[in-house]
């Protein structure tokens, strides 16, 4: 064969490997993102003929505009409570179910996953149930300690109403990065800790010299992870349970977009919300990234 | 990272909760009464559909077809809203509308969330052709804004329906003017108002109130009696702003409810008047003296309704869709207390706060013929009936029902309306920005976190900021 | 070998935090089951945990599955998740293996485009994405769905399989062509087969996903012959809360939960398994 030839036959093969996949991925996603930007500078309610070109207006309203501020605080609070609380169960059910011969392992490892096949509608209904003053699991239960009866409206404080968003969140989101963890654990060859065993180390001790410098990676992506999809989905949450109320307390960015979209008729703010979230994403992965990476060597 | 798009993509499947709970989130005034009516094809209010019902419509079918001279063919589609009002009045006025143009290819659009699910085709020039504002997410004044409804100004000046009535007489409310322009007509007349249980009241020995002040003594004593006066819906605080400080406003302004008007024109001024400060303070009250169920703040409109039919609560700010909307739920021996208004002095007049819910055709409508003719069907004396007795609301059309088969709080509310002592409002629709202000800071204002003055102050930076 | 907890202490409180988990997990699933059996009344007069009044009102369910057709839904989200998932594999398995093996220019560039995607809010693309489909005429078609869906998948698909191509020996590969086999037969006969756990993982996290998925469907669908199963429990449940259906709305969140957590139990360890398998490479 000519080496003309080979050449392009090789690439003939990178072409119809890479072009159709490509097309595809510009018409269904790149293509309604790049619009959407092109959005935030527009004065549009979404269902007009009518786009009035403002620059970039909106991102000064978006500025200017307390909620927005209000709802990037609660964002980076469900991402930092979220980082926490997952981290934590997570890592500890994943030792608990690996290294500590529980019996059982197997059935607790199988039910903590559920939450995570269970559509998140069904999430939001039952905790709505959780939490109501009047009929909810909560209030009933605490009413067993208590003379009176309590009514608390869980729900509906004057702040920090996102601090009850944290709950189910952290519930519904264990068992997936729990399984992550158990899976990078149970790559750990054994001889490490049995080695280790030898010198007449304790658990604890195991856990800080062996397991976690061996799974920092994935302990990483879990981290990053949490916190890109806080910022993109935990809309979903939020609305199902508060819409954002009462007063905007519990309002995150996505649903601010979605209320200010299909609510309140203004989609170019609303994308302009979008392109912050997206610029945050981008900012506070790399910022993870490095501290990450910083403590990576530390303990290595 | 394989988690990456798992949880992403799983965040994305949870919008379901969205679209769903979007359902009574509508930000609009006037939408208020669809949206708390998107709940229950009440049963009680179709006991008899056919008797009445037969007689009229086919008389009314016949009578059409010399209406619109030309014979409609083609495609006719509607759009509607399925919620408090149900949809058997829809599905038997398009089968009598079916049976006066029987070359007429009617598509129904209807359901609970037919106004979501037809967004896209309005967004993309797609609409149907005929559509009824009325639930969450359909808002009439931003319709209008938008370019989606025909203008009916001119045809409206002549426009009769199939009796040979002119419409525009025979309409209890008139259609909202934008700019001087109609775009949609009301079919649908409700009020805002607070309910009760008279059977409860009797038992305890409660007085009913009147007025204000006679709302506050009959709070303290239900107080003293160990049952929460006062439950509203706090997830959608336009329950409350609608039933009592809207009605509140105006009574504070000498019964002059073109203040609220000019709230709806975005006048700032109007905000700032003693008036509105005055019907804050209203609220404050019932809020330091302890009369508002702390549940509130955090539920929807069914589960408020609920506990009150529980007699958890004992007064509920609502529109007169509730006795119809939780037909099955009312608990025996449960009487209906209904009063428009309840901020008014001694002695002072009731103020009722309507609620409406109207019909329009899109402008990219394409056969409005058949839309014009479905108008002038269904704003007639018989259909106005009908639908009172099928959907268990007052009709917008003029006429007495009581002999009608309508349920009887059809009846007390259609008296409401018509007497001369009660200060009617006619439906008023805010800005949707404003209006979520307002929706905001009431809510704030009943957990004691802003005071009246603040309330007024973030409000009218919004009213500022609109007007831009 | 392992050594377990050694302080009786510290495994009793250990167990104990697990069985506590467990039960947080379980028991609104058993609570779902009960208050599916229960009417207006006993939510409200009773106390949260109370069991159903006899007699159990099964006719929660028979409501709930007479008034929806659910066979139907069942159906276009197999018919769906199923095309979805098959299209989007074969997408991003392709593109994959190339950027895992050959490199041209802006190979680099254009994998940071896959992956950097990843992380663009979703919602922000939904009206830009109905003009689209309009202007396709793929509106209410089961087919415009798939597209948006396997589109929706491609950048996680090759993020996972292009780590799985890489690790992968190179020599098979080079045997494979010395053998005359061509670029495609290589990947088709030798690449494909070998990188299955890859794909498998890959199909599955997209399975969850799509299967679940809701706000599109419901934005692309609104003819409710083609309405998938999540787009359908959307408007089950806002039209049963809004009904104060309680019971049924439970019994309807039931009937949705069960097939999943069937098809979960069966399969749970390949779903384990699938999961980790391409995040630990």
């Amino acid at each position: 064969m000519k080496p003309v030839t080979v050449k392009w036959q090789r690439n003939l093969f990178i072409g119809t490997f890479i072009v159709p996949t490509f097309v595809f991925f510009c018409i269904f996603t790149i293509y309604p993102v790049v619009q959407a930007l092109y959005y935030s500078l527009f004065d549009w309610s979404g269902m007009s003929e009518n786009k009035t070109f403002i620059w970039f207006d909106n991102f000064k309203d978006m500025f200017r505009d307390p909620i927005v501020w209000r709802a990037v605080g609660n964002d980076y609070f469900l991402v930092a409570g979220k980082i926490v609380g997952i981290m934590i169960l997570a890592t500890f059910f994943a030792v608990a179910l690996t290294r500590f011969n529980f019996k059982l392992a197997g059935f607790f490892r199988s039910i903590f996953f559920i939450p995570n096949v269970i559509s998140v509608v069904v999430i939001g209904v039952l905790w709505n149930f959780i939490y109501n003053p009047q009929i909810g699991f909560l209030n009933a239960f605490l009413s067993l300690f208590t003379k009176e009866k309590v009514d608390i409206a869980w729900l509906g404080f004057t702040s920090h109403t996102i601090w009850m968003l944290l709950p189910p969140a952290i519930w519904a989101g264990i068992g997936f990065y729990m399984i992550l963890i158990i899976a990078a654990i149970q790559n750990i060859p054994a001889s490490f800790y049995e080695a280790s065993e030898l010198e007449g180390a304790g658990q604890w001790h195991q856990f800080r010299t062996i397991t976690v410098p061996l799974v920092w990676e994935q302990l990483k992506v879990s981290i990053i992870n949490i916190m890109m999809t806080t910022l993109n989905g935990s809309f979903v949450i939020v609305w199902i349970m508060t819409e954002g109320g009462p007063d905007n307390s519990t309002q995150v960015m996505g649903s601010y977009l979605y209320q200010m979209a299909f609510r309140q008729y203004h989609f170019g703010f609303a994308a302009a919300i979008g392109v912050l979230i997206l610029v945050l994403s981008l900012i506070t992965t790399i910022v993870l990234q490095r501290l990450l990476h910083q403590e990576t060597v530390e303990l290595s | 990272m394989a988690l990456n798009r798992k949880t992403a993509a799983l965040g994305i499947a949870a919008m379901v909760a969205l679209m769903p709970l979007a359902g009574c989130g509508s930000s609009n005034n006037d939408n208020a009464g669809g949206a708390s009516g998107s709940s229950s094809p009440s049963p009680s209010a179709s006991a008899s559909p056919s008797e009445s019902a037969s007689a009229s419509p086919s008389e009314s079918a016949s009578a059409s077809p010399s209406a619109s001279q030309t014979k409609l063919t083609g495609d006719f589609e509607i759009q509607y809203f399925v919620g408090g009002y149900g949809d058997k009045w829809w599905k038997k006025v398009i089968a009598d509308f079916k049976a006066a143009n029987p070359d007429l290819n009617v598509i129904e659009d209807g359901g609970p969330k037919i106004n979501d699910q037809n967004k896209p085709r309005w967004i993309g020039g797609n609409p149907p052709d005929f559509v009824y504002i009325d639930g969450p997410n359909l808002n009439d004044r931003q319709m209008v804004e938008d370019g989606q409804l025909e203008d009916l100004t001119e045809w409206l000046q002549t426009a009769t329906n199939i009796d040979g009535d002119k419409i525009l007489d025979i309409l209890a409310q008139a259609p909202q003017q934008y700019d001087g322009k109609i775009y949609n007509i009301p079919l649908v007349l409700n009020s805002w108002g607070i309910f009760w249980d008279k059977a409860l009241f009797k038992e305890k020995g409660w007085t009913e109130p009147a007025n204000f002040d006679e709302f506050l003594q009959a709070s303290d004593k239900i107080k003293a009696d160990g049952i929460t006066p006062f439950i509203h819906t706090g997830k959608y605080p336009y329950y409350i702003n609608g039933a009592f400080l809207y009605p509140a406003i105006v009574s504070n302004n000498n019964d002059d409810y073109t203040i609220l008007q000019d709230m709806a024109a975005n006048k700032i001024d109007a905000y700032k008047s003693p008036a509105v400060l005055a019907a804050l303070n209203q609220i404050v009250q019932l809020r330091d003296k302890g009369f508002i169920d702390k549940a509130s703040i955090q539920i929807n409109h069914t589960d408020s309704q609920m506990l009150f039919l529980q007699h958890k609560d004992a007064f509920i700010p609502n529109g007169l869709w509730l006795p119809n909307e939780m037909a099955k739920d009312v608990p025996q021996g449960f009487d209906f207390g209904f009063i428009p208004s309840i901020t008014q002095k001694a002695g002072g007049k009731v103020v009722a706060n309507t609620s409406t819910a109207t019909v329009a055709i899109a402008k990219k409508a394409k056969n409005k013929e058949a839309a014009k003719a479905f108008l002038q069907f269904i704003f007639s004396k018989a259909q106005a009936s009908q639908w009172a007795e099928l959907s268990g609301a007052p009709s917008n059309i003029k006429g007495d029902i009581s002999n009608s088969n309508a349920p009887n709080f059809v009846k007390d509310a259609a008296k409401y309306l018509t007497d001369p002592n009660t200060v009617v409002i006619p439906t008023i629709t805010f800005n949707a920005d404003v209006d979520k202000a307002m929706q905001d800071a009431t809510d704030a204002l009943t957990i004691n976190k802003i005071t009246p003055e603040e309330w007024v102050k973030r409000v009218t930076d919004v009213v500022a900021k609109v007007q831009k | 070998m392992k050594a377990g907890i050694r302080n009786p202490v510290v495994k009793i409180i250990f167990y104990a935090i697990l069985v506590l988990w467990g039960l947080s997990v379980l028991y609104p699933l058993l609570w779902t089951l009960l208050d599916a059996l229960k009417d207006n009344e006993q939510f409200l007069l009773h106390s949260p945990w109370a069991l159903p009044d006899m007699p159990l009102l099964w006719s929660n369910f028979s409501y709930v599955w007479n008034k929806y057709n659910f066979n139907q839904y069942f159906l276009n989200s197999i018919v769906v998740t199923g095309g979805s998932t098959l299209l989007g594999l074969l997408l991003s398995a392709s593109t994959a293996y190339v950027l895992a093996r050959y490199r041209f220019k802006g190979s680099n560039a254009l994998y940071l485009l896959y992956i950097s995607s990843m992380m663009v809010p979703f919602i922000l693309a939904l009206i830009p994405l109905f003009f689209l489909m309009n202007s396709l005429h793929l509106i209410n078609t089961a087919i415009g769905l798939i597209f948006v869906y396997a589109s929706s998948v491609l950048a996680f698909g090759i993020f996972v399989l292009v780590g799985f191509f890489k690790s992968l020996p190179k020599e098979l590969e080079e045997a494979s062509i010395m053998d005359g086999a061509s670029h495609y037969g290589t990947f088709f006969r030798v690449m494909l087969p070998l990188s299955q756990p890859g794909l498998v993982t890959v199909a599955i996290v997209n399975v969850l996903n799509i299967w679940n998925e809701y706000i599109v469907g419901t934005i692309l669908i609104n003819d409710p012959k083609h309405y998938t199963l999540p787009v359908e429990i959307g408007i089950m449940q806002a039209e049963m809360q809004y009904r104060t259906e309680w019971g049924p709305l439970f019994a309807a969140l039931m009937v949705t939960i069960v097939p999943v957590l069937v098809i979960y139990i069966l399969f749970q360890r390949k779903i384990a398994s699938g999961i980790t398998a391409g995040a630990v490479k």
